[in-house]
């Protein structure tokens, strides 16, 4: 078992504190994302764990062993660096071979083992070049490659995808994805584009502002997020946040006001509610254009066609922007007044503090 | 974008035209003129007759010459590399300093190199002076009585060597730290991933990525010291100058002091060959060496 626990993990660099009391347990075999934007402390965390970065206070766990105060060789883990960080002057094999020869691995164990990875992966054929005649693509693979061999506890990867281009990158994903299905090994993976995250992980770790603002299964994360950084950060085109003007209770359910004259009949209970000053989350997916009768009305700014669906980008009668979903072949313009019918039972509300409420699960 | 090809040619032409004047009267025209005055007999000053290859042919047989030439290459073994080698060790010590105390120990390295060398003449024969010299004290104490290291045949060139490296490693741990940073953190990040020990790291990792520079630093040292006079020539002040001889110095008595233009001449156009053949073959072996 290799199970990774965190418990109240702190770290500055001088008098900026960059993590403050983080803690989780990841499980052995699971892929693991920790998401954020930049600055959030996502690096500085992976690259604690691997022991690049000193722990200031609190303790790591990797399979059962308290690891802070170890060297990065004696953690068991291995990282994929954003760059690769590959041996410049080393020949593919050299590379992958340079950590197993260090610990005095017999010649044809090594060989075997580069030779297991690198079919793998389907870099055989580049086994003797050196990093500079490979692609990005290329390059990634033989990183990945170098940290199979090792047969580590935990795989740590530091955004090794954003310096591929948009292509590859989806494709890489891919293959990351079965790499994890067929390896089964523990993996972190950093972050900050969160599609990569959502495709992935087993958990998501949303993190900003020196600490975790949510852990959970990507579906969890997208439509029950914790919070209200969360609900923006997560999910494309962001979620609408609509100021509420009064809430009430009915029927044991929050019934909001908002925009004008609106309402919004939720699913969420009004019992745990409390006075001050609320704000609606919605989604762009439960607000929809609707040609009949009902809905709130808006006009339109801009219209995005993605050609399976399609933005509308609108004002509702007192300004606040409102995104709403439409089919492909919509026939709005901009310009247009439409009705926007919302999914009351698919509402969040968030409090000041940015705490989120949901409907009963 | 369309250019007018003849106008390039002529604007580029007339900037680099400075240059070529200056290199051709100041480089290019007296190294032919010294090529020339090694098959004459001429003095210091005026022209002589033509003699063939009799200054070569002497040259070969004059035992100060190749004492002179013994010198030179015995003063190249004792610097090019141990010079080479301090300057990595003194760079890759203040490349893991960082900030002020980085540029601190840095411009102390390194104000050597920038004292003209009558300076470093003084500086050293004071502290190797038999009377009050600092340096006695260690010496008396290893040896049991002082020692007048530049009057004492086989200690004058270690001591000189000393002392040119003591001046000239500054501008080596320059170029080593300019190295030494090219080469990306994450690659001793990834290497302390893969167990590699500090040796490891530095045998497998640091000496292969700085090798370019090692490489130059060795040619510049090659060349630098293959034309070394200054020193010498100082610190052989009020002893006997033949034993410890060196070309340059050699070359500047034949021609000042002996006024033999034409055979001093001859010396010169050696001197220039060998450093051409020895800078040249070194870097080319040495490149061929790293990119293997």
């Amino acid at each position: 078992m290799s199970d990774i626990v965190l418990k109240e993990v702190s770290k500055s660099f001088g008098t900026v504190s960059i993590l403050e009391k983080v803690s989780m347990h990841i499980k052995s075999g699971e892929f693991i994302v920790f998401l954020g934007p930049s600055g959030c402390g996502k690096s500085t965390l992976l690259r604690m764990i691997a022991g690049l970065e000193q722990v200031n206070d609190g303790e790591i766990y990797i399979g059962g062993e308290r690891v802070d105060q170890l060297p990065p060789n004696e953690r068991g883990v291995a990282m994929v660096f954003q760059n690769y960080a590959l041996y410049p002057h080393m020949s593919v094999r050299d590379n992958m071979s340079f950590g197993l020869q260090n610990v005095g691995t017999p010649k044809d164990e090594i060989t075997r083992r580069v030779d297991d990875a690198a079919r793998m992966l389907e870099i055989t054929q580049l086994l003797e070049r050196k990093p500079a005649q490979l692609s990005g693509g290329q390059r990634q693979r033989v990183a990945i490659g170098r940290a199979i061999v090792r047969d580590p506890k935990a795989f740590l990867l530091d955004e090794p995808l954003s310096n591929l281009d948009a292509g590859l990158r989806v494709r890489t994903r891919l293959e990351l994805a079965q790499l994890h299905n067929r390896i089964k090994a523990t993996m972190i993976f950093v972050t900050h584009d969160q599609t990569e995250a959502m495709t992935l992980a087993t958990r998501i770790v949303v993190m900003n502002n020196r600490g975790i603002e949510q852990i959970g299964t990507p579906m969890e994360v997208y439509s029950r997020p914790a919070t209200r950084f969360v609900a923006s950060f997560v999910g494309s085109p962001a979620m609408n946040f609509l100021p509420v003007s009064a809430l009430s209770d009915a029927g044991g359910q929050a019934n909001v006001a908002f925009g004008g004259q609106n309402s919004l009949q939720t699913a969420i209970p009004a019992s745990g509610l409390g006075k001050g000053q609320y704000t609606l989350g919605i989604r762009a997916e439960s607000a929809r254009i609707t040609y009949g009768e009902g809905g709130i009305e808006a006009t339109v700014d801009v219209v995005e066609r993605l050609g399976e669906r399609t933005l509308v980008y609108a004002r509702l009668s007192d300004g606040a922007p409102i995104v709403a979903e439409d089919a492909g072949l919509s026939g709005v313009n901009a310009g247009d007044v439409v009705r926007i019918a919302l999914d009351g039972k698919a509402a969040i509300l968030f409090d000041e503090s940015g705490r989120a409420f949901h409907a009963a699960a | 974008m369309i250019r007018n090809q003849r106008r390039e040619w002529a604007v580029a032409f007339l900037l680099v035209l400075p240059f070529l004047l200056t290199y051709g009267v100041l480089f290019v025209w007296p190294t032919i003129q010294m090529v020339q005055l090694s098959f004459t007999d001429a003095p210091l000053i005026g022209t002589g007759e033509w003699v063939g290859f009799e200054n070569y042919i002497e040259m070969f047989d004059d035992r100060r010459f190749w004492t002179a030439f013994n010198n030179t290459a015995y003063f190249v073994v004792l610097t090019v590399i141990p010079n080479t080698l301090i300057g990595l060790a003194i760079a890759m010590m203040v490349s893991r300093l960082k900030g002020w105390q980085q540029s601190l120990i840095l411009a102390m390295f390194f104000l050597p190199y920038i004292l003209p060398v009558s300076v470093v003449y003084r500086i050293w024969n004071w502290m190797f002076n038999v009377q009050f010299g600092i340096l006695q004290y260690p010496i008396s104490f290893f040896a049991g009585e002082t020692i007048n290291v530049f009057r004492t045949q086989w200690m004058f060139m270690p001591a000189v060597a000393l002392v040119t490296i003591w001046w000239t490693c500054g501008f080596n741990i320059l170029l080593f730290l300019a190295g030494l940073r090219s080469i990306s953190p994450d690659i001793y990040e990834a290497a302390a991933l893969d167990n590699a020990n500090r040796w490891t790291i530095f045998r497998k990792i640091t000496w292969p990525l700085i090798w370019p520079v090692t490489a130059l630093v060795l040619t510049i040292q090659l060349i630098l010291q293959l034309k070394i006079f200054d020193q010498v020539y100082l610190f052989v002040q009020g002893g006997r100058p033949d034993p410890s001889m060196v070309m340059v110095q050699y070359i500047y008595t034949m021609a000042f002091q002996r006024n033999q233009g034409g055979y001093a001449a001859a010396i010169a156009v050696a001197l220039f060959v060998i450093v051409i053949v020895f800078s040249v073959l070194q870097f080319q072996l040495l490149r061929a060496r790293g990119e293997k």
